[in-house]
């Protein structure tokens, strides 16, 4: 009963367009009041919403956000999309497959689709269509691929998880996540080199200027970086919110004194653009934090998962159910939020029915991923259809096959745990 | 309207100055954390907590600011398909319901939130600062939250567009 009121005034208060944030503190405090006395109430929430970003961890997110503004002002992106360039360009539907590893790429570095969207799509969605390619085919590649730099680590879900799920390892979740991310990836290569001339109108031979070495050269420190985060990660040098500022500060170096396109005056705009980007994600993190408070004091979580587990014997499908309202769920909530909340009822779940908690990471990221470019409210699918200026009506058929093989590696994932666990095992993070 | 309008821009100013400091400051400390446990074997103590301070500090305001730019997420499709009138008059409400939680839950709870952990004298483990100096920001930038919703209200914004950010 709590849990309908809850749901249900969040559900009318989105519908008015009131910011997330602000319809998870309402719905919270309107159900708490039921329960709970006006005054503590509100003390309650004011401190969750401070206590609820005090992490050490959560540190990270703002400084990958940082570097990640920065690599994309500071000519890093268009050094990651020439090195795609001279990898995959010459193959039939090069620049589409160019597309897809450089949103990868990029989506990786910087642990944001949104931020792969713009940086890359600003890009490639013109040239793909000064080669011939429709914008709505070049914007659906743009945003499903933008996708896969969130299971790429470094990637601010999977510390936002990591906190969600009470205390999955940040450096084993992101070393879980490549091998998935790689197989998204690999499928939407797949999908865009089987269906790509269908959406190239006017075929034009690829002219590849950049020679090979000069621009693998070019890329070469953007590259490193990943390197100096990962290994530093899995080698135990530095933790991920330290890997963050390793980040921040070698994007600065990069981009203000090699590639030269940043100047310092540029800085203080970078600075609070991504300071308001983080508070819009802590924001979340806190209200969702009140939000899970009231769940857990009300008992919720044990109610739903109680009633999911009346609904079958099978364990595959409780897990397909549970998929399936991720999905949903993906669709008209944005990606952290959706797990903060999301994970404190599916988890226990899953662990019932032998899911890890670190696969069931991975298997939560890849559905809300899927969400994230789906119509109504997918956020990278705006962003994307802003920046290739199409309709959204117009990205829906040429999106279809992508988004097939995004479901195909979600069903591939999820029947496989070895597909995420296999290399934190190997690491011996597990 | 036009003392408003100079308020707003003079705190704009203050604000962005001062998200952009605490940010620097911030990848300073932890920076610092990493040098010291590296070039000088010697890790330093105060550095997660400072951090951990700042990022409460600067999610706060950086929350209000960003209400001010309009940019925090939301679910626009209904509203994008409303007549002009219809779509501003749920626009004022939004102001209306930012505005009761700023002045309930930032000022009440958060002014109640300081004077409970004045009074109990709880102080953080490591800098041993009151923790109310930390809790202070939820009613301080609730003020600021206060004063963007009733500017919104009568100055609703000519496109409320999906925001590009995130």
């Amino acid at each position: 009963m709590t849990s309908l009121i809850l749901f249900g005034v969040f559900a009318c208060l989105l519908l008015i367009n009131l910011p997330i944030a602000f319809a998870i503190i309402f719905a919270t405090l309107i159900t708490m009041l039921l329960t709970i006395d006006t005054l503590p109430a509100l003390i309650t929430i004011a401190q969750r919403l401070a206590v609820g970003i005090d992490s050490f961890s959560l540190l990270a997110i703002p400084f990958f956000i940082l570097a990640g503004y920065l690599m994309g002002q500071g000519g890093i992106a268009v050094r990651l999309i020439n090195f795609a360039k001279v990898l995959v360009g010459r193959l039939p539907g090069g620049l589409a497959l160019v597309n897809v590893i450089s949103c990868a790429l990029f989506g990786s570095i910087s642990g944001s689709a949104v931020a792969a969207t713009s940086a890359i799509g600003g890009f490639m969605v013109p040239a793909m269509e000064k080669e011939g390619y429709s914008r709505s085919f070049s914007t659906a590649v743009t945003v499903t691929s933008a996708t896969t730099g969130l299971l790429i680590p470094p990637s601010n879900v999977l510390i936002v998880y990591s906190l969600a799920s009470g205390g999955v390892s940040i450096a084993a979740l992101f070393v879980a996540g490549y091998l998935p991310g790689l197989l998204v990836t690999l499928l939407l290569i797949l999908a865009s080199a089987l269906c790509f001339r269908r959406y190239r109108i006017a075929p034009t031979s690829m002219e590849i200027v950049e020679p090979f070495w000069s621009s693998l050269f070019g890329a070469v420190p953007s590259l490193f970086l990943i390197i100096l985060i990962i290994g530093g990660i899995i080698g135990g040098y530095f933790t991920p919110t330290e890997a963050g500022v390793i980040a921040v500060l070698y994007a600065l170096a990069l981009s203000l004194l090699v590639y030269k396109e940043i100047k310092t005056d540029d800085l203080h705009a970078i600075l609070v653009k991504s300071v308001v980007t983080t508070s819009i994600v802590m924001l979340l993190i806190g209200a969702s934090s009140a939000m899970s408070w009231l769940m857990s004091y009300e008992g919720m979580p044990q109610a739903i998962s109680q009633v999911l587990l009346g609904l079958s014997e099978n364990p595959l499908i409780i897990l397909l159910l549970i998929n399936l309202t991720l999905l949903l769920v993906g669709t008209f909530m944005d990606m952290t939020p959706a797990v903060l909340i999301f994970t404190p009822i599916f988890l226990p779940v899953a662990e019932l029915l032998g899911i890890s908690p670190l696969h069931f990471g991975i298997i939560m990221i890849l559905n809300l991923s899927i969400g994230l470019c789906t119509p109504p409210v997918g956020s990278v699918l705006f962003v994307g259809c802003s920046i290739g200026k199409v309709n959204i009506t117009e990205i829906v058929r040429p999106i279809l096959p992508l988004y097939a093989a995004m479901l195909v590696a979600l069903f591939l994932i999820t029947t496989f745990p070895s597909i995420s666990e296999i290399l934190p095992r190997y690491f011996g993070l597990i | 309207m036009r003392t408003f309008e100079n308020i707003l821009r003079c705190t704009d100013n203050i604000i962005r100055f001062a998200l952009a400091f605490l940010m620097s400051l911030l990848i300073l400390d932890v920076f610092w954390q990493v040098i010291a446990r590296f070039l000088m074997s010697r890790p330093s103590s105060f550095t997660e907590e400072v951090a951990r301070f700042l990022l409460i500090w600067i999610s706060l305001f950086g929350g209000a600011y960003a209400y001010r730019l309009n940019s925090h997420l939301g679910f626009d499709l209904i509203v994008k398909n409303l007549s002009r009138k219809n779509a501003n008059a749920l626009f004022k409400l939004c102001c209306v319901l930012v505005f009761t939680f700023a002045v309930l839950v930032m000022m009440v709870g958060g002014i109640n939130l300081v004077n409970m952990t004045w009074m109990l004298e709880q102080r953080s483990p490591v800098l041993n600062i009151p923790m109310a100096y930390i809790y202070s920001a939820i009613p301080i930038s609730g003020l600021l939250f206060l004063f963007y919703s009733v500017w919104f209200f009568f100055n609703v914004p000519s496109s409320s567009n999906f925001p590009g950010s995130k």
